[in-house]
């Protein structure tokens, strides 16, 4: 056998097409694996948070029904306040009604929030506006415009106050 | 894995959207909502407030709650002395012209208060993702100039974020419908937004976005609209009761939620009610709000709102030189254009055209954002649009009835298997009838194909175990598999182009379902009633057999008497269910007995020699033991 150098030029040159393809695949298959991992990621995360969010979509359709019931329980407040000049056995009626709406409401964990005389906290206080006061420290709850709630730990509606400046 | 995010910067609100999965979500902030009020706050402790709690205290701390920041960003402060006449907080020249918001004896610029907005944004979306979000896409108003751009940027930068690019809120609201796929399109974008009001004509083609005109008003929104509907009812009221409403926080406050409420229930009623009992009181006792506000109403209260949108979709027309007939496309942004005189305007002013609105008017500029987000950080263009199934795949099984694995609709690459066995006793093949289809019965739906899987070992019927799995790979092929777990043996069919059926095939199958489906699901319904009988009489016949001479004949007579009938029904395909069912109890009730007293007997004998080894036991547990004992 003698040795032909053409044919070795065109052994090599196979070899260098071959490795070339060998580099295209390789990057090929790196790309796809990382696009894998991506969506095995992404996958991995998005059921963790349904898993998280089967909890909190129940409670929002909970939240759905309580916050009218809310607007409800103020126009009742707001009737019980009309009451002084009733006979005391309607009034009495109303404000039993009115304290098992309360009660109720307790039993499904809401809570109104504490305003007057406490310190302003945005977090679960709403100001409408300020004015001086000379029974209150600046920056406490003056008055209860709107009684906000809670539930559990999390923030049904805040309360809607006015605040000593 | 690092997420790119995409942030709607408003003037009131703002919003962050990121793709998962190849899909736009928007998220959620800490408080439990999908926009964050764009208000920045410095209270007397020392605390910054971002956002909603913000909000809460501004009426307290006026001076010091910054919100409209985006009206002065990248601007000279010799430019905004209009803007400075509405806002309760003070804005002061800094080195270079610069605007500069003095709080508390500090100086802080736009760009640090839109930061402190972004950075609450994308830490709400860090804890909502369960990653990190370094980098983002921000939305801008096309109108926005270069130095508004770059302040912008800057922001994200201080709220390190790696902007990876700004880009114009109506591009934004663009890629959120997939127009960058169209070509040589002209796009009206009409965004009514909280407080303000943007018109803007763009050109696709070739996905890249040219913004042709823009025009709007500053100063006109949804609250504009809020408004009218409080003076309203207030003015009623007072014409009424001598009241004036708005002189009272707290009456003032219900007016304001009432108001809202009735606007939003009239963008799909005709007329709302509007109840607000004990809403004041007088010497003569308290008062009543109840009132009727209808749509004729509202849109006359709003009338010259509406109208004050004309002139600058004019205007933004005739800049762009084209007519209302060159538009090919009107996208709504902005929560106020769901309003039906807004898109009654809209549609007038465009020729009549339909304009897109499917995706929530309030998040169509972060979802965009996000889409731009996923394409720049390479997600979009990684992520392969995964297919699904149109219809269902399946096979059928004992009396001509299709056993769905994979459901219409299932999303591609699945895979499914069941183990299924034999009909028959000794029955050395079994058939896969591979199908595809809605209906209940075999024989209405399509054929894919057939094979038959051969050497299964003889056995009774119900104890061989056929393995049957369909995977249907990202491009549609489907391959059907059967596999005999006793001997390894497999069978195998490919079938492409399952999912290439044409979206009108697809429609009339499904929709031949659902006309059919009563009459399908009473027709299964027999032959699951037919099967049930025929494998109680199986079982029957079995257990006679098994039990040999210790069967009563009285009961044996019984039992091969309604065996007999039921074959024979069966046979016929008969459509009597209450014949078949009858039969099937009385038979069912045959084979309790019979094995009460297989039991008994059986208990009687195992209780002896069990009574031998320890005293305490016997009863049920040491039949089942001894059973169990006797299959193995």
């Amino acid at each position: 056998m003698s040795w032909d150098p053409q044919r070795t030029g065109a052994l090599l040159c196979m070899e260098t097409t071959q490795n070339d393809e060998i580099e295209q695949l390789k990057e090929q298959v790196r790309q796809e694996h990382e696009m894998y991992l991506r969506a095995l990621a992404d996958f991995d995360n998005y059921r963790r948070r349904v898993e998280r969010e089967r909890t909190s979509t129940a409670s929002s359709g909970r939240r759905e029904i309580i916050l009218p019931l809310l607007e409800l329980l103020d126009s009742f407040e707001l009737a019980l306040q009309h009451t002084r000049d009733a006979p005391s056995s309607l009034s009495e009626g109303l404000q039993a009604i009115y304290r098992r709406l309360l009660n109720l409401l307790e039993q499904q964990g809401v809570a109104p929030i504490r305003s007057i005389g406490e310190a302003f906290n945005p977090r679960v206080h709403e100001a409408i506006d300020s004015s001086p006061s000379n029974q209150y420290e600046p920056g406490t709850v003056m008055e209860e415009v709107q009684r906000g709630y809670r539930w559990g730990d999390e923030l049904l509606r805040p309360a809607r106050e006015r605040v000593a400046a | 894995m690092a997420k790119a995010v995409g942030i709607d910067l408003g003037t009131t609100n703002s919003a962050v959207a990121v793709m998962e999965g190849g899909k736009p979500a928007v998220i959620i902030n800490s408080e439990g909502s999908r926009v964050t009020p764009s208000v920045v706050a410095f209270t007397k402790a020392g605390e910054r407030l971002v956002g909603q709690i913000a909000k809460r205290q501004a009426a307290l701390n006026p001076e010091n709650t910054i919100y409209s920041a985006k009206r002065f960003i990248g601007r000279r402060y010799s430019e905004v002395q209009m803007e400075i006449k509405n806002v309760p907080y003070k804005v002061v020249a800094g080195a270079n012209d610069a605007v500069r918001f003095s709080i508390m004896g500090k100086d802080y610029s736009p760009e640090e208060i839109s930061a402190l907005v972004l950075r609450k944004l994308t830490e709400d979306a860090a804890k909502y993702l369960g990653e990190k979000v370094t980098d983002a896409v921000i939305t801008v108003p096309a109108y926005f100039n270069d130095a508004q751009r770059q302040a912008t940027k800057d922001a994200g930068k201080i709220a390190g974020l790696n902007v990876l690019r700004i880009i114009n809120e109506p591009t934004a609201a663009s890629l959120a419908y997939g127009l960058d796929k169209k070509t040589n399109e002209t796009i009206l974008v009409f965004d009514l937004g909280g407080g303000t009001f943007d018109v803007s004509i763009l050109d696709v083609g070739d996905g890249v976005f040219e913004v042709r005109s823009t025009s709007g008003d500053t100063h006109l929104g949804g609250d504009d609209f809020d408004k009218r509907i409080v003076d309203w009812m207030a003015e009623e009221f007072q014409r009424d009761q001598g009241i004036d409403l708005r002189k009272d926080r707290q009456a003032l406050q219900r007016l304001t939620e009432g108001a809202e409420k009735a606007k939003i229930e009239l963008s799909s009623a005709l007329e709302t009610p509007i109840s607000l009992p004990f809403v004041t009181a007088d010497a003569s006792g308290p008062k009543h709000l109840e009132m009727k506000l209808t749509r004729a109403k509202f849109d006359q209260l709003t009338a010259d709102l509406v109208d004050r949108c004309i002139n600058p979709v004019k205007q933004a027309l005739a800049d762009a030189k084209i007519t209302e007939s060159d538009v090919d496309e009107v996208i709504l942004v902005g929560g106020a254009t769901r309003t039906p005189a807004v898109q009654a305007l809209v549609r007038r002013l465009t020729g009549g055209k339909e304009p897109n609105q499917s995706v929530n008017p309030d998040e169509v500029v972060a979802v965009g954002a996000a889409i731009q987000a996923g394409v720049l950080a390479g997600e979009v263009k990684g992520v392969v649009l995964l297919d699904v199934t149109p219809l269902s795949l399946g096979l059928e099984t004992l009396g001509g009835v299709m056993t769905k694995l994979i459901e219409r609709n299932t999303t591609i690459p699945a895979r499914k298997s069941e183990t299924f066995s034999t009909a028959e006793d000794n029955q050395t093949a079994v058939d896969v009838h591979v199908l595809q289809g809605e209906r209940e019965l075999a024989r209405d739906n399509r054929t894919l194909g057939n094979f038959r899987l051969e050497g299964i070992r003889p056995g009774p019927r119900g104890s061989p175990q056929v393995e049957v799995s369909f995977d249907i790979d990202a491009n549609g092929i489907l391959t059907v598999t059967a596999k005999d777990k006793d001997t390894g043996k497999e069978q195998k069919i490919t079938i492409s182009g399952s999912t290439q059926l044409s979206k009108e095939d697809v429609d009339r199958m499904v929709a031949d379902a659902q006309g059919h489906a009563e009459e399908d699901k009473r027709r299964r319904a027999e032959v699951e009633v037919r099967n049930t009988a025929d494998s109680t009489a199986y079982q029957v016949e079995r257990q006679m057999r098994d039990l040999g001479d210790r069967v009563p004949q009285n009961e044996k007579a019984r039992a091969e008497q309604s065996i007999s009938s039921i074959r024979q029904l069966v046979k016929e395909n008969s459509s009597d269910v209450e014949k078949l069912r009858q039969l099937t109890s009385d038979l069912q009730q045959i084979a309790h007995a019979l094995s009460s007293a297989a039991y008994s007997q059986a208990a009687a004998s195992n209780a002896r020699t069990a009574g031998a080894k320890s005293a305490p036991a016997g009863g049920a547990d040491d039949v089942i033991d001894a059973e169990f004992k006797q299959t193995k």
